[in-house]
């Protein structure tokens, strides 16, 4: 290998590419908090027994699981100031477009996870006079958030990773920080192995407390998993899934008129 | 085929073999309720009686109807015919739900053949949630009546438990005594014992049989359990492609059965 590794350059840039960590980690924070809020809505419709609510919701999904992620980056960029008439900086322009790209996938995870509640679950609250509203507060939505809270952080952590994208609109956050060091330096290597490190660094350790949490919700009995191999290390790493006892559950009795 | 109830004095049915009983009021009756799953007729202008305080036990062959009669009354499937009245009230006239439905409604409990509690709930959790929303009483009321409701069913001490900590015969129990927190009058039991072995079930059929002891609850069971239909039935009806095609005392019925359908069913089960 002829190549001459140098990082005498990467130290003194150091504070610009955590200047550049710091936009990342802004830009994530207010996309994921906009998006948890707003995937539930989102979701709401998409069930809804009532057509002229549910598929409009269901486009807006598909519209925005169905195009690339950088296209709808440019898209809002570009598009929303030529149609609304008005100027987006880039920054609130690229939460705009995270903010609906991860609503989307937020609403068919909580989706997925109130549909998942057994339905003898929801017809036993039934009997006990519980409303519509009193049932999904209660007993859906609690079992479907905590359900799908290792689905949901994933889905952050990759949002964290695709920040990487809106340095194409000159976002000055990690990536770009990087690619402007780069052209300085001359050392692309060097800048984007440790551009690479720091996005490792944060995602790394949430991998981590992503499946110590899917192990808790595990253990806690109400989803059943294979036993794994041992090692403490081992369990934690990302696709590994915990040793526990699963105790045998009964089959349901089926949907709604299912059994007679 | 249906049976036809005989009529007792001043026109209240009486259930074939009751006279043993003492007389009890009607607690529900229904007459020509019918029932089509996609074109599948699973219920037959279905006739039934349930008096008051009443252990009645519905048998027969999966997919006969016993479940969806069952589930009819509890107001989860909507019949496609027939009328309803509980007590007294007319609450289902030709296949529609009435206005008095709610109300009758608040005097049924279900409960289901899987264990149907709320897993991210203790037991207390489960006790307290539609007392306290839906009849709104107080932390002090709800708790003690938690334990009452608890030690009825034989689990005074699980109050703080976590429901994933439970067996499948504690889940049922626990169940039997959220359904009881909402003071029901009749309770309709799916193939509640079926998840669970002999011994077990047959604890968690006592509870049904002392809830009719003491507090005249009547109970619908769906159940395969003969020797419990046998010992606690007041009453037997026994289900074939979604008529009632024998119904009776249930020491005769399980005895002498006079269709072949029954004979075979009552064959097969016999060991």
């Amino acid at each position: 290998m002829g190549y001459k590794f140098d990082w005498g350059g990467i130290s003194p840039s150091l504070p610009l590419l955590l200047q550049g960590l710091l936009l990342t980690i802004e830009i994530s924070a207010i996309v994921i908090a906009l998006s948890t809020v707003l995937g539930f809505p989102l979701a709401v419709a998409r069930m809804s027994r009532h057509e002229i609510i549910r598929w409009p919701a269901q486009s807006y999904i598909e519209v925005f699981r169905c195009t690339p992620l950088l296209v709808q980056l440019l898209w809002v960029f570009y598009a929303l100031p030529a149609l609304l008439g008005i100027t987006i900086p880039a920054v609130p322009s690229v939460c705009i477009a995270l903010t609906a790209n991860l609503t989307a996938f937020m609403a068919e995870i909580y989706r997925a996870g109130m549909q998942s509640v057994p339905v003898e679950q929801i017809e036993a609250a039934e009997m006990l006079r519980l409303n519509r509203y009193q049932i999904l507060r209660n007993i859906v939505v609690p079992q479907a958030f905590r359900q799908q809270i290792p689905t949901i952080l994933s889905l952050d952590i990759s949002l964290f990773k695709d920040t990487s994208l809106v340095s194409a609109l000159g976002v000055a956050e990690l990536t770009f920080q990087g690619n402007i060091l780069a052209s300085q330096t001359y050392r692309p290597i060097e800048v984007f192995t440790t551009v690479a490190l720091i996005y490792f660094v944060i995602a790394f350790p949430l991998t981590i407390i992503t499946s110590m949490i899917e192990a808790k919700i595990i253990r806690s009995g109400t989803v059943g998993a294979p036993p794994s191999g041992s090692g403490r290390l081992r369990k934690l790493l990302p696709g590994s899934r915990p040793s526990i006892q699963v105790t045998p559950q009964p089959v349901g009795a089926g949907a709604i008129g299912g059994t007679t | 085929m249906t049976i036809q109830q005989p009529t007792g004095v001043d026109g209240i049915a009486v259930a074939p073999g009751a006279e043993s009983r003492p007389a009890s009021a009607e607690f529900m009756m229904m007459e020509g309720v019918s029932k089509c799953f996609h074109g599948r007729k699973v219920l037959s202008c279905v006739d039934f009686t349930l008096h008051a305080g009443e252990i009645a036990v519905l048998i027969g062959k999966s997919g006969s109807g016993k479940s969806t009669l069952l589930r009819i009354i509890a107001g989860l499937t909507k019949p496609d015919k027939g009328d309803i009245d509980m007590m007294g009230e007319r609450v289902v006239i030709e296949g529609e739900y009435e206005k008095a439905w709610r109300a009758a409604r608040a005097k049924v409990g279900m409960i289901f053949q899987s264990y149907t509690l709320w897993p991210h709930m203790t037991v207390r959790q489960n006790l307290s949630l539609a007392p306290r929303k839906v009849l709104n009483e107080s932390a002090a009321q709800i708790t003690e009546r938690a334990e009452r409701a608890l030690s009825e069913v034989g689990m005074a001490h699980h109050l703080n438990s976590r429901c994933t900590q439970l067996s499948g015969g504690e889940r049922q129990r626990v169940a039997i005594a959220r359904a009881l927190m909402m003071r029901p009058k009749l309770l309709l039991c799916d193939e509640m014992t079926s998840a669970l072995d002999p011994p077990v079930a047959a604890e968690v059929l006592s509870v049904i049989t002392k809830l009719k002891e003491e507090e005249g609850i009547a109970c619908m069971l769906v159940t395969h359990d003969m020797a419990f239909a046998a010992k606690a039935a007041d009453r037997v009806a026994y289900f074939e492609n979604g008529v009632i095609a024998e119904e009776g005392d249930p020491r005769k019925l399980l005895m002498d059965p006079e269709t072949q359908g029954l004979r075979d069913f009552v064959a097969a089960v016999r060991f």
